[in-house]
């Protein structure tokens, strides 16, 4: 595509309130806010809408605006698709493994199949689904369970791996008749040996997870300048200080709200619709088109509001090929919302970790090497590194990261918000500390001494304004405290990779009634996509986001749009709305142009009017002037102006007390500090940073997956027995968003922001935590006995 | 090699008191784990349990019977099993989907209903034992156009991003301030601890109740108000 070099410049956005000597917040003037200006060309292909740099000052995006969709989930009237209930909706039930490894010598359906209310029973304990669906895609519905029965018995019959593994699923008139049609499934299992721990699993007697597979597995390794790089060996040997320590984190569960689930309709034996609990629409339509053998056309995916994910609902997975196979089977809509138990046992978790890190430094806190070596374990899943903070964030000339993933017989792992990276910072940033206390350096000096420079980058401010709020200056002369209680103060950084791009695609319309609709094929996950979609297309039309009418979440409209996994949803299409509702805006002023006697140029559209032909123009009656009728305009998502940009970051300050008797630790208030570009919405912004810390301090100090290793059973797959943070457990938090404009990323400088905020709170609290007691926690989650152990290993 | 049963078992024999002190045992998992005979849960193997009869199945069926719910002001005729929980009969017969069904077992709060007046978890309730009690549901607080003072404190404040546990967390404070207008931070706190947000809106949340139990604050902007928008979907 043709490009054009455009000039512009980037810089830094400071908050809107600063700090007073006192202490108050003051705020700030915009002119004093914008610091660390560069000025550069950016390449800008053709099409694009005027670019925007630091200078910009939209008049919509940016602000602190509730959202839309606000008033329909405040009111219980947001539609989920657990709240999805076609007329004469069967219940889907999934029968699963009681064993954590076991072969299936009998399967018997018949008493099952003769319970009142029963429609459908699918085996699925073929050796591989994708195989299953050729005979899904082929039999005359009503016939799947005959077909089985005669290949019953045959080999390539698949084995469950863990408790909880699918074997079998029925369709039934209620859902308390499809539980006990489910139990009336007759299994007779030959429990098989299994390994339900990560040490035993690395042993190389241990049971095989996955047949013909060794256990461990070694995850390829980047190289370059965020991969593995110079030479490890040197790199310690040319150190003044070295300092080596062990870490563990614990399997977390995602637990969003809604659990995963499809409720399944065929419209025709052919027109497949379905209602996904997804954060990828697209994804899930790819699966099931793919699994019943049909044009993607002809498959349909609705997710109007969603309950959460946080990384774990990809694809149409178990629960949507498993309701579309069974309404398929009992020629009615099926839904199938799995239980919280089932939700904590297949559908997803953070693997655990067991780090090796060794550090190597100058004595002015240079670092000369960064090595770490980790084993984790994803179940029968992958995924287990710890992420790249040790390759990515801070200037290191030799870096070594080897990292494994151990196959065990428990569920497998799904992403799970910024899936590593709240890892690896527990493991790196505290032996930063710890190599800073050797040092005898602040520990915040040893990480300003190892700035990486990056075009655009707010970290260092981000500290400033971090230490600042926390009052870091304060832990020059610290008062532990004398009693019971310690009290102590800590940091960490956050870094994270990714960012959207193309493909996506937006269409923006204008009705002569002054109807703005726009149209994206991403879904709302819960981070706000609805509203900031709006704001986008407002901030064109001069209009205020509650007056743009948003579709969003369907397939239907053969708009494609990303999964939202990974920060991208609002960088992959807030760029292509801007450029959808910029030529849809253009359009509109030259259809409006002749009839007002003005040239287009001349004409603009703000504070709900038309300016430029005399008195303003209310919006509305401008759009009744449309000769043609409706305008519309449809944009492709140009890609990002530079390849390689700047990654994200954000820091952390955390406040905690600790007891020494009860060894509870009580965080007292956390500073979060973040960018994402240029900010969209200050109001969602602050929810989302919010949101991610919440979670990193819930995974710092409650939440662990127990396993019963004799078993292989979760002990705590349901809520009364998974801890997460309640409202009695929230310090004091706040949150500061400071704009990072990149004028080099796309059009409207946005940058991810879902991830960044989890990465390093479970850190900052470990090293708050260390400061308070002079002695480290190095196993997550940081639970009173844990400490309580590490103040009696310190004593003795 | 025998793998004995644990959190599977426990589900189906745990026995809860209802959080709003009824103390009913109100569990249709309680029922049907004494139809698969709990007594003897603790040395059931999983295997057992698979091989078990459904022995509430014939019985439970049988006794299907109409109950009247009196929910949001309407009397709403439905057909349920003893078992059937209050909250399933609303979501998955009635079409009353504000509540939302979560943990399952009166852990979250996203159920939470007023019967009678007094929040209560409906996972926690029999359908049957709700027959001819009042039932509110977050439904009749206020419309999208028509929120009430404290929905429109949650739209300002932001204390909703995927807004699943909105529902119950709506609920639980207009319990709360209909008990106490003007409670202290702590007193919000404690009564919304019985209810859990995966997306971590709490301080905004605390902050919504906090302001909606102060005196009104000069009214917003049309144009920067939500009430004001189109209708979405
Ligand atoms: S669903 Fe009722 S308390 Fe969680
Ligand atoms: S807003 Fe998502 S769980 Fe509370």
């Amino acid at each position: 595509m043709a490009k054009t070099n455009v000039r512009a410049t980037g810089g830094i956005i400071l908050p809107p309130e600063r700090r007073t000597a006192t202490g108050e917040l003051q705020q700030v003037a915009w002119e004093n806010r914008i610091v660390d200006t560069a000025a550069v060309e950016v390449p800008v292909p053709a099409g694009e809408p005027p670019i925007w740099d630091v200078e910009t000052r939209p008049q919509v995006i940016g602000k602190a605006l509730p959202r839309l969709d606000g008033p329909i989930k405040v009111s219980g009237r947001a539609d989920y698709t657990y709240d999805q209930l076609p007329p004469g909706t069967l219940y889907g039930k999934i029968v699963r493994s009681p064993y954590p490894h076991a072969r299936i010598v009998r399967l018997d359906l018949e008493r099952a199949q003769a319970m009142p209310g029963v429609h459908a029973i699918i085996r699925l304990d073929e050796a591989d689904l994708q195989h299953s669906s050729a005979a899904a895609a082929a039999a005359e519905p009503g016939t799947a369970v005959a077909a089985h029965k005669q290949n019953g018995g045959a080999s390539g019959k698949r084995n469950p791996l863990f408790v909880g593994d699918e074997i079998a699923a029925v369709a039934a008139e209620t859902e308390e008749q499809a539980e006990d049609a489910a139990r009336a499934i007759e299994v007779e299992y030959e429990p098989l040996p299994f390994v339900a721990d990560l040490e035993t699993a690395r042993q190389p007697t241990a049971p095989r997870v996955h047949a013909g597979r060794n256990n461990v597995r070694k995850l390829p390794a980047p190289r370059g300048s965020n991969g593995d790089r110079g030479d490890i060996h040197a790199g310690l040997a040319a150190a003044d200080v070295r300092i080596e320590g062990e870490y563990r984190t614990q399997v977390a569960l995602h637990n969003a709200l809604e659990t995963h689930g499809v409720v399944a309709r065929w419209e025709t034996s052919n027109q497949l619709t379905v209602w996904a609990a997804t954060q990828g629409i697209f994804g899930v339509r790819g699966d099931l088109a793919t699994f019943f053998h049909l044009p993607p056309h002809r498959v349909r995916v609705i997710t109007n509001y969603l309950g959460g994910g946080f990384g774990a609902k990809f694809g149409a997975g178990m629960p949507g090929i498993v309701a579309a196979w069974l309404a398929r089977e009992a020629k009615a809509p099926v839904k199938l919302m799995y239980d919280r138990k089932e939700e904590n046992l297949a559908s997803g978790n953070r693997p655990s970790s067991h780090q090796r890190v060794r550090l190597g430094a100058k004595k002015d806190g240079s670092l000369t090497a960064i090595e770490i070596i980790s084993y984790g374990t994803p179940g029968t899943g992958h995924g287990a590194g710890v992420g790249g903070m040790a390759r990515r964030a801070y200037n290191c000339a030799n870096v070594r990261q080897q990292e494994h993933d151990v196959a065990t017989n428990l569920g497998p792992a799904a992403a799970f918000r910024a899936p590593g990276y709240p890892q690896g910072a527990f493991a790196l940033e505290q032996a930063l500390d710890e190599l800073a206390e050797r040092l005898q350096m602040d520990p915040l000096e040893l990480r300003l001494k190892n700035y990486r420079e990056h075009p655009f980058k707010a970290l260092r401010r981000q500290y400033e304004i971090g230490a600042e709020r926390i009052g870091w200056s304060r832990r020059q002369h610290w008062q532990r405290g004398e009693g019971a209680v310690r009290r102590g103060l800590g940091m960490a950084s956050a870094c994270w990779p990714t960012f959207g791009g193309p493909p996506a695609t937006a269409r923006v319309t204008v009705q002569p009634d002054g109807t703005v609709t726009l149209t994206v094929g991403s879904q709302d996950i819960g981070g706000g996509t609805r509203m900031i979609a709006a704001q986008v297309a407002a901030e064109e039309f001069g209009l205020t986001p509650y007056q743009v009418r948003v579709e969003l979440g369907d397939t239907r409209w053969e708009l494609y749009g990303p999964a939202s996994g990974g920060s991208v949803t609002i960088t992959s299409i807030a760029p292509v709305i801007r450029a959808a509702a910029w030529q849809a805006q253009q359009k509109l002023l030259a259809a409006l142009a002749p009839g007002l006697n003005v040239p287009p140029e001349q004409l603009k559209l703000a504070g709900g009017k038309l300016h430029g032909a005399g008195e303003p123009i209310p919006f509305a009656r401008a759009c009744a002037r449309l000769r043609q009728g409706t305008i519309s305009a449809q944009a492709d998502r140009a890609a990002n102006y530079e390849r390689n940009l700047t990654d994200m970051f954000g820091a952390q300050f955390a406040e905690v007390e600790v007891d020494t008797e009860t060894g509870r630790i009580r965080v007292v208030k956390i500073v979060a500090v973040h960018d994402c570009g240029r900010a969209m919405n200050r109001l969602l912004a602050e929810s989302q940073v919010n949101g991610g810390l919440i979670m990193g301090l819930s995974y710092a100090l409650y939440e662990e997956r127990v396993v019963d290793r004799p078993t292989g059973h979760v002990m705590n797959p349901t809520l009364d027995f998974y801890k997460l943070a309640g409202t009695r457990e929230i310090p004091e938090i706040e949150t500061v968003i400071l704009d990072a404009i990149d004028p080099r990323s796309n059009n409207v400088d946005a940058k991810g922001l879902g991830e960044p905020p989890i990465v390093p709170t479970a850190a900052a609290i470990a090293n708050a935590a260390a400061h308070a007691l002079g002695v480290r926690l190095r196993e997550l989650p940081m639970t009173p006995d844990r400490v309580l152990n590490a103040l009696a290993a310190l004593n003795s | 090699m025998r793998a004995y049963g644990s959190g599977q078992l426990l589900k189906d024999v745990h026995m809860k008191k209802n959080k709003s002190g009824h103390g009913t045992i109100s569990r249709r998992g309680f029922l049907q784990g004494l139809g698969a005979g709990a007594g003897a849960a603790g040395v059931l193997t999983p295997g057992t349990l698979a091989k078990l009869p459904p022995a509430t199945q014939g019985a439970a069926s049988a006794a299907v019977r109409e109950i009247e719910l009196r929910i949001n002001g309407r009397r709403r005729r439905v057909r349920v099993e003893p078992r059937v929980t209050l909250l399933d009969a609303m979501r998955e017969r009635l079409r009353v989907t504000g509540p939302k069904r979560v943990c399952d077992r009166g852990e979250c709060g996203a159920c939470t209903v007023f019967l009678d007046g007094r929040p209560v978890y409906a996972c926690m309730v029999l359908a049957v034992d709700a027959a001819g009690h009042a039932i509110e549901t977050v439904e009749n607080f206020g419309t999208p156009k028509r929120l009430t003072r404290l929905q429109r404190e949650f739209v300002e404040h932001d204390a909703q991003q995927c807004g699943f546990c909105t529902p119950g967390f709506v609920t639980a404070a207009t319990a709360l301030l209909r008990r106490r207008p003007r409670p202290s931070d702590a007193e919000i706190q404690s009564a919304l601890s019985g209810n859990l947000c995966r997306c971590g809106t709490y301080p905004k949340l605390l902050a919504a109740v906090r302001v909606a139990s102060r005196p009104a604050r000069r009214s917003q902007s049309a144009a920067s108000s939500p009430g004001k928008q189109h209708k979405q979907r």
